[in-house]
């Protein structure tokens, strides 16, 4: 693509406040997962910046940025992400570890029980069936206490029923850990259960 | 971290490129510590061996009585010590049968290094002895039970002492090659030597001290003996292991030593693809747990510590591999090898495991270090492209370690030169053959029928991957084609040097009158026979002429030397002209021809004139040709060769080789009643252990051929392996979009058939130039071009990967096309 230069997200100012829930939704290509990797420090913008709680991301090098995902953000991906090589337990135990904290069993084993999963913990992902996985996911994600928990299409990958039960678990959560929550979602429905919902289109979000 | 490190390998072991890279690794660290270790110890006995023909470390001789102080401060310092006597002298059964002998008196000490062998009975079954005979007693020549007319427990005379006969003396480890000498063998213990009253000052006998310990002290003994040394009186130690099977072990061993440097490069690259699939394959790994909040080093730390991990494994099951191999050499050879093989040390080993790390190094560490620099974008993208930039740096950086790794192994850069000479080649034109042709393929193919189309089109679409692909394989073939071509010539010398029927008897002093008698009976006996060569014995006494010197002192250089002559019209078979003519048939003039090395000892070139002594009569003759003999035969041979004319007045006796089997050797007990004026010497022993070794040795070099088969068919899994991720991907698209099964794996067959086509090809050229540098510099062996080859290299190429890709690939036929495409 060399000499082409291709603007996939056109001036966007966006602020999101700290235990608010935020739903981006658009049609698929219109540039959802783009500006959820450059909020949540996966990606580097080639302009403008990112801020999560005074940080400016663009400031930080990638391993900058991989310390602050560590110790601030949280996800939840629309195809789980587990490591199939590890058991949900420790999956669930892999991001603390990360940051070097103590007595993560317990940790771990106290969030599998808050998604319903303390009795499968040593069961690898391919053993635990969609929605299982997506639980473990959830577990993982707030088992690091993040400030703010990106989630993209949660519940793409799953039947209707299961993702609903995905995602009252997943608000449950929200609620009871206080985390500010950025969803990203082509589900009007799904949107609907968040403060605010904010639309993109062809690179430009409007405030709905 | 460590935990998640040895969980996730554990889990990874079923993803198979870990598999393929442990046991790369292992293979790389087995066979180069096996062969390592196997080499070692038999060049260690090999040594032994030499010492052996010795009979000791360290002999010193003379004409004369030698000093007992010697004996002692020998003792003094440790070292072992032994004293044999040889002399000519008769040997008396009863008032008129009588033979002469060549006596040897040994001590109790003797031999210090190998052993003697006797037999019950004359020519029986051979036995191995500690120490020689008991004083009053005698071993005696096998053939001369039949001239003397004795049996075992009879009495014999030797000057004014009698002895009981108490076996059939067989062979001592230093009788050497002087058959040529007094006699049939006597032998008995030094302590009855005054007994006899045979030997007295000024009679003619060799006295010789053994010396035989460690090597530091003998070698201080040796330096304090010299200068004491007097005329006529030497010390001769170990400076080279006999030439005859030396020679034939010299090569194996670079043979055993290219294997290994081969197995060095096959595991290499074997290790890289293996990683270089790891790494693609771990990319999602990554990029989750840097979502999560790794950094790049904790990435680094933890497939770091999985790779030692690995490492340490693999090499501690490689070593055990090596040690297992050498220890299987060895179990096949130990009934065959003269002399125990020492320990091996841990030095093999360690080059095992130097190998390992620089496999790590080189080739696995490479790939896994670019996966600390995968992006966790991958975790929303999973189309992102994988970092492969710095691809050609690993491939620089692994060359540079096979190079280095191969001289440190061989410690021979004319071998290392003749591999990368081929890989270099492969290399090389590989990628613009395989570029070229892979393109023209594409043109040709577009009007061919739909499989074709889709296969053809499949190789142009990954281009220069296929070409990477290419010369991999056209690297392990190669190198397996080179083993091969140089196993077969190797072996293939080595039984044309010693057939099943090569002579092993030989008959001289057959008096004229007998040679027609003695044919005849060979012929009614079935026994085949070479032709009988006139035998003259002389003395060289002059060059060009100036007298030479009469000392019997230094090997090399000009001196006065007693040899065998005989005369030929035509030149002998085997034997090779390096230098000058050979004479007409019936010439008339003076001439001789030389052998090689004797030429070299004596500083002699074609046009020098030459002054002997046979008898009392003196003869000039002018060398005419020179010429290379191949020793191993065990046909007659001559250093010297007249003309028939040119010898015409001088008596002659003559001799000839025979072959005669383990049960007919009753044959000679007949024989030598009738003929008892001719010497029979028996070979047979010696004969049949060169065969066996030479045998034991090609079966080890068998065993290395399917060990290194073994590496190369690793690599060629391991290069279909790196592929087969898109070509499933893109077949289970195929299939979802309704593609028959026959459709999908012709096009495979086809696709990587091809592959090997142009891979088994470039092998083949590569091969042919590496066989020819080995051969003509390394194994000094004559190269001859292998034509076989061709269509061997390049079928079996497009055969084996054509079957092991689509092999590889089966799954995207035998699962639903969902299955495929969810899990990729």
């Amino acid at each position: 693509m060399a000499g082409t230069e291709l603007a996939i997200l056109k001036g966007i100012t966006l602020e999101i406040k700290s235990g608010e829930s935020a739903a981006i939704i658009g049609a698929s290509g219109s540039g959802k997962s783009t500006l959820l990797g450059l909020l949540a420090g996966l990606d580097e913008a080639t302009a403008g910046t990112v801020t999560i709680n005074g940080t400016e991301l663009g400031a930080l090098d990638e391993d900058g940025r991989a310390r602050f995902r560590g110790q601030h953000i949280g996800f939840v991906f629309q195809s789980f992400q587990l490591l199939p090589a590890l058991t949900a337990l420790e999956n669930v135990m892999l991001p603390l570890e990360l940051q070097g904290q103590s007595k993560v069993a317990e940790l771990a084993q106290n969030y599998l029980q808050r998604v319903g999963l303390g009795a499968r913990t040593d069961h690898y992902p391919l053993q635990l069936s969609g929605g299982e996985q997506q639980r473990v996911a959830l577990a993982r994600a707030f088992a690091s206490r993040p400030s703010i928990l990106f989630a993209d299409e949660p519940t793409g990958n799953l039947d209707t029923k299961t993702g609903e039960h995905i995602i009252d678990l997943l608000f449950e959560l929200n609620r009871e850990e206080g985390t500010t929550l950025v969803l990203v979602t082509h589900d009007n429905a799904l949107a609907e259960r968040c403060q605010r919902r904010l639309r993109l289109d062809g690179g430009e979000l409007m405030q709905e | 971290m460590s935990i998640t490190a040895t969980k996730m390998l554990a889990r990874d072991w079923r993803g198979g490129e870990l598999g393929v890279l442990v046991m790369a690794l292992v293979l790389a660290v087995g066979v180069v510590s096996g062969i390592s270790a196997f080499t070692t110890r038999l060049q260690n006995a090999l040594e032994q061996e030499s010492h052996r023909f010795l009979a000791a470390d360290l002999v010193v001789n003379s004409g004369r009585e030698l000093p007992s102080a010697w004996l002692q401060e020998a003792q003094g310092k440790g070292l072992q010590h032994a004293l044999t006597l040889q002399f000519p002298s008769m040997v008396y059964a009863g008032e008129d049968t009588m033979s002469l002998a060549s006596i040897k008196a040994v001590s109790d000490t003797y031999p210090l290094r190998g052993e003697m062998t006797f037999s019950t009975e004359p020519f029986g079954p051979v036995l191995a002895a500690e120490s020689g005979p008991a004083p009053g007693e005698v071993w005696l020549d096998s053939r001369l039970f039949a001239l003397l007319d004795v049996a075992v427990g009879d009495q014999v005379a030797v000057g004014d002492a009698q002895f009981v006969v108490a076996a059939a003396a067989r062979t001592e480890p230093d009788q050497g090659s002087a058959f040529y000498g007094y006699g049939p063998r006597v032998l008995m213990h030094y302590s009855d030597i005054p007994a006899t009253g045979v030997v007295q000052p000024g009679s003619r006998a060799e006295y010789r001290q053994l010396y035989a310990g460690e090597a530091a002290t003998l070698a201080a003994f040796n330096r304090w003996l010299k200068p004491q040394l007097e005329e006529g009186q030497r010390a001769v130690t170990v400076e080279e292991g006999q030439p005859g099977i030396g020679n034939a072990l010299d090569r194996a061993e670079r043979f055993l030593l290219l294997a290994g440097s081969l197995a060095v490069v096959l595991a290499g690259v074997a290790v890289a693809l293996a990683a270089r699939r790891f790494s693609e394959r771990h990319h999602d790994y990554v990029a989750i747990i840097k979502s999560l909040g790794a950094t790049s080093g904790t990435v680094n730390r933890l497939y770091g510590s999985s790779l030692l991990l690995l490492g340490g494994i693999a090499t501690v099951l490689g070593c055990l591999l090596g040690w297992g191999i050498q220890a299987l050499f060895f179990y096949l050879f130990a009934e065959q090898l003269p002399v125990q093989p020492g320990p091996s040390g841990m030095k093999p080993y360690a080059i095992g495991a130097v190998t390992s790390l620089t496999c790590l190094l080189c080739f696995a560490w490479p790939p896994l270090r670019r996966l600390g620099q995968a992006s966790p974008l991958r975790v929303l993208r999973r189309d992102l492209p994988l970092e492969n930039r710095q691809a050609i740096n690993d491939y620089a950086l692994g060359l540079l370690a096979v190079t280095l790794l191969m001289w440190w192994y061989s410690e021979d850069w004319q071998l290392t030169l003749a591999v990368l000479a081929g890989l270099a080649l492969t290399v090389g034109l590989g990628f613009c053959l395989a570029l070229t042709l892979l393109r023209g393929g594409r043109l040709l193919g577009m009007s061919a029928g739909s499989i074709w189309r889709l296969a053809l089109a499949g190789l142009q679409r990954r281009g220069s991957a296929n070409a990477l692909q290419v010369v991999i394989f056209a690297m392990a073939i190669m190198m397996l084609l080179i083993l091969l071509l140089v196993r077969t010539s190797l072996i293939d010398e080595w039984q044309a040097q010693l057939p099943d029927d090569a002579p092993n008897h030989f008959m001289i002093n057959i008096g004229p009158e007998d040679v027609q008698a003695i044919e005849q009976l060979l012929r009614a006996e079935n026994i085949s026979s070479e032709p009988f060569y006139p035998m003259i014995r002389g003395r060289i006494m002059s060059i060009d002429g100036e007298e030479l010197p009469s000392t019997d002192d230094m090997e090399e250089g000009r001196r006065q030397r007693e040899s065998n002559f005989t005369w030929a019209d035509t030149l002998p078979t085997d034997n090779r002209l390096v230098a000058g003519e050979w004479w007409p048939a019936g010439t008339e003039e003076p001439l001789v021809s030389l052998e090689e090395e004797f030429a070299d000892r004596m500083d002699l070139e074609v046009g020098d004139t030459i002054g002997f002594l046979i008898g009392s009569q003196p003869l000039e003759a002018r060398v005419a040709s020179i010429r290379a003999l191949q020793w191993q035969s065990m046909r007659p041979n001559f250093y010297l060769v007249f003309p028939p004319r040119a010898l015409a007045a001088f008596p002659a006796t003559f001799m000839t080789a025979f072959h005669l089997g383990a049960t007919d050797k009753a044959f000679l007990n007949q024989f030598i009643r009738r003929f008892p004026t001719v010497t029979v010497i028996e070979m047979d022993i010696v004969v049949e252990q060169i065969r066996t070794i030479i045998n034991q040795v090609s079966a080890a070099i068998n065993l290395v051929l399917v060990v290194i088969l073994a590496a190369g068919g690793l690599v060629l899994v391991a290069g279909v392996q790196a592929s087969v991720d898109a070509r499933v991907h893109e077949s289970a698209i195929l299939r979802a979009l309704g593609a028959q099964r026959r459709l999908i794996l012709g096009g495979l067959l086809i696709e990587f058939a091809t592959l090997g086509l142009f891979a088994g090809l470039l092998a083949t050229v590569a091969a042919e130039l590496s066989v020819y540098i080995l051969q003509t510099f390394v194994m000094e062996m004559s190269y001859t071009p292998t034509p076989w080859l061709w269509p061997v290299g390049i079928f079996s190429g497009a055969l084996v990967i054509g079957t092991l890709g689509v092999f590889s690939c089966r799954r995207v036929v035998s699962t639903p096309p969902v299955a495929v495409l969810r899990e990729l």
